[in-house]
């Protein structure tokens, strides 16, 4: 007989005994199938949790963005001559501060707002205006829906064209679409040219939506509320955004930025960066506590299927030493003996697992579905359950077998 | 004839030194080809001991045991496992079926441990059972069927290997005498086919069915045995 003829044979053979065996096998096989749905289940609640927060973070324009902001460095005595003198957070320190890794950064953008009167023929309203530069769009996750984005000459010569947020647009053009539409901001007039893909997000399912207030937006290039309804003739800015998709290399450029502007700034912390270091911890901190998620449910659940496990063995000893013995007397071997329980075991676990993979997906839709979260199941999930209820099936099962290959013919007959 | 069994000086001792029982004080003793010998005494006087080890259920202290030619004392557990699987069949007083297995799985389980095919397994199985005159009961479980036919199942299931020796411990020791005595008629005719058979049995009336009788009395063989 071949070898795997006669794995086949033993397999049959296995699972001859399972059937004969039914309810101490299926004892067995439902202590792996808890197991698996335990472990696949906290896998899986983990996951779509890990999922749904990164969709927020993307969402936002994702993790990548370094942000330089204005400080007001005197609040209430007399500015120093040198604090007066200072020129504040300009566009000269975002173009200095992409040439320091311009190998690492993805987009340069700044920022400049004013708040102004808004004007079109159905609302007048007090809004704030968002000035915006080139990169502005993808990385705060904005899309535009309908008409164009700014272009090149836009941006560098001031245009006056702006694009809305849903919000925005149904305020100030209720009927028909607002492109081309022509809204007056201060005293400037502006044609729309686009509007905004609807911004939603909700962390559960009955959640008001927490990207309401985005679609409030008004965007018309930075330059023209440089030069026509804020601005200075500094060029000063609100914010300067880097987009670095590396963690670790944004650590070291954050240093290296900061360095440099103090010294545009004439030794003054007069801004603010994004804590990157702070951002770091989160994410790792995050990972973390997933882990510990993992970690301990798997134990617990193959404690508990362990126990289950072992529990059964201890119930159906007698049965079992009679059983080993007369098999003994038939002619089986220590050794046959071992791989007959070995084999029994092993495939309890593998059947016990299937279901307990079925058991768990269920599981984790009950318990994702009441939340209200959407499910995320990922192949390493289903395989690291299977593999850990294969490992701990081999484990549980290699004690009785060898307590029970190593019974003594003579003693395992007369056992009562 | 040639020679089943043949044991010099076999001895056995349980225990340490302080509380040693010596169960068995060396015995010699042959059983030959195609015979049907009982093996009688009393209880205590180290019969199951000794068909334990005529069983190469257990291993001797001392002394010499050659089975079918073969010298058995000292070998591994899985040799011996192999000698019981294909030279010796077992009959015991409490039938020792396995309960959840039928019938004819019962009967082919000898079988398997010699590596036979499925296939082959199974008609030689519902042959044996066909002998013994329970083929019709094949399909069900031990529990199904009464003590005789228990036993029947068990004589089916020794034969299995066609072993160099069937050994019956106490075989009509849970039987009443009616079925009792047809199973000893079973022995007979076995016995009858060539069989080499040891009966072990603490009833001298079933030892009388036997050809030769030999009587242990604390851990010896009695020197008062002889033919019957």
């Amino acid at each position: 007989m071949t070898s795997s003829g006669a794995f086949r044979e033993r397999l049959l053979e296995a699972w001859t005994e399972i059937r004969e065996n039914l309810g101490r096998a299926s004892l067995q096989a439902l202590g792996v199938m808890l197991g698996v749905a335990s472990v696949l289940g906290g896998f899986s609640i983990s996951d779509s949790q890990r999922q749904r927060a990164e969709q927020l973070y993307v969402r936002l324009g994702g993790l990548d963005k370094l942000n330089v902001q204005p400080r007001a460095v005197v609040s209430d005595r007399q500015p120093s001559a040198l604090q007066q003198a200072n020129l504040g957070l300009r566009d000269e320190d975002a173009i200095d501060g992409g040439g320091l890794r311009p190998d690492a950064i993805q987009g340069v953008s700044s920022q400049k707002n004013a708040r102004s009167r808004v004007v079109s023929s159905y609302a007048d309203q007090d809004r704030s205006i968002t000035g915006i530069g080139g990169d502005f769009i993808p990385a705060n996750g904005y899309e535009v829906e309908a008409g164009r984005g700014f272009s090149a000459t836009e941006l560098e010569a001031g245009a006056p064209v702006a694009i809305l947020g849903t919000e925005a647009a149904a305020t100030f053009f209720p009927s028909g679409s607002a492109l081309g539409q022509v809204l007056r901001i201060g005293e400037v007039p502006v044609t729309v040219i686009g509007t905004f893909q609807e911004r939603v997000f909700r962390f559960r399912e009955d959640q008001h939506n927490i990207f309401r207030w985005r679609n409030r937006i008004i965007a018309v290039p930075a330059s023209l509320v440089q030069r026509r309804m804020n601005g200075d003739a500094y060029r000063r800015v609100d914010r300067i955004t880097f987009r670095i998709p590396d963690l670790k290399v944004m650590a070291g450029f954050s240093k290296q930025l900061q360095d440099l502007v103090r010294a545009n700034h004439r030794l003054q912390d007069d801004f603010r960066l994004d804590d990157v270091q702070a951002r770091i911890r989160r994410q790792n901190g995050q990972g973390d506590v997933y882990d510990l998620v993992f970690l301990l449910s798997g134990v617990l659940a193959l404690v508990g299927g362990g126990i289950v496990n072992v529990n059964i063995q201890m119930a159906s000893l007698k049965e079992r030493v009679r059983e080993v013995g007369v098999k003994m007397a038939l002619g089986a071997s220590g050794r046959e003996i071992f791989k007959t329980f070995m084999t029994e075991a092993l495939l309890l676990t593998a059947m016990g697992g299937l279901a307990g993979l079925v058991m768990g997906v269920g599981f984790s839709w009950i318990i994702t579905h009441s939340i209200g979260i959407p499910l995320a199941m990922t192949p390493a999930s289903f395989l690291w359950a299977y593999a850990l209820a294969a490992v701990s099936g081999f484990l549980f099962a290699l004690y009785p077998a060898w307590k029970a290959s190593r019974l003594s013919p003579m003693e395992a007959l007369r056992y009562e | 004839m040639s020679t089943i069994i043949r044991t010099q000086g076999l001895t056995k001792i349980y225990g340490a030194n302080g509380t040693a029982v010596h169960a068995l004080r060396g015995i010699d003793f042959a059983v030959e080809k195609g015979e049907f010998v009982a093996l009688i005494g009393p209880s205590g006087s180290g019969k199951s001991t000794l068909m334990a080890i005529l069983g190469c259920l257990d291993a001797p202290t001392g002394g010499t045991y050659e089975l079918d030619g073969h010298a058995v004392h000292g070998l591994s557990g899985g040799e011996l496992a192999r000698i019981r699987n294909g030279k010796i069949g077992f009959v015991f007083q409490s039938y020792n079926l396995l309960p959840k297995a039928s019938i004819l799985r019962n009967v082919e389980l000898p079988m398997l441990y010699a590596g036979l095919g499925r296939k082959e397994r199974r008609e030689r199985a519902l042959a044996l059972l066909e002998k013994v005159g329970i083929a019709d009961k094949a399909d069900k479980l031990p529990a199904a069927l009464s003590g005789g036919q228990k036993q029947r199942v068990a004589v089916a299931r020794a034969l299995a290997n066609e072993p160099a020796l069937l050994l019956a411990d106490e075989p009509t020791g849970a039987l009443d005498s009616r079925t009792g005595a047809e199973v000893l008629d079973l022995f007979r005719e076995l016995h009858a086919q060539g069989n080499t058979l040891l009966l072990v049995t603490h009833d001298p009336s079933i030892a009388a069915q036997a050809e030769r009788r030999v009587e242990i009395r604390d851990g010896l063989i009695a020197p008062a045995a002889g033919a019957a």
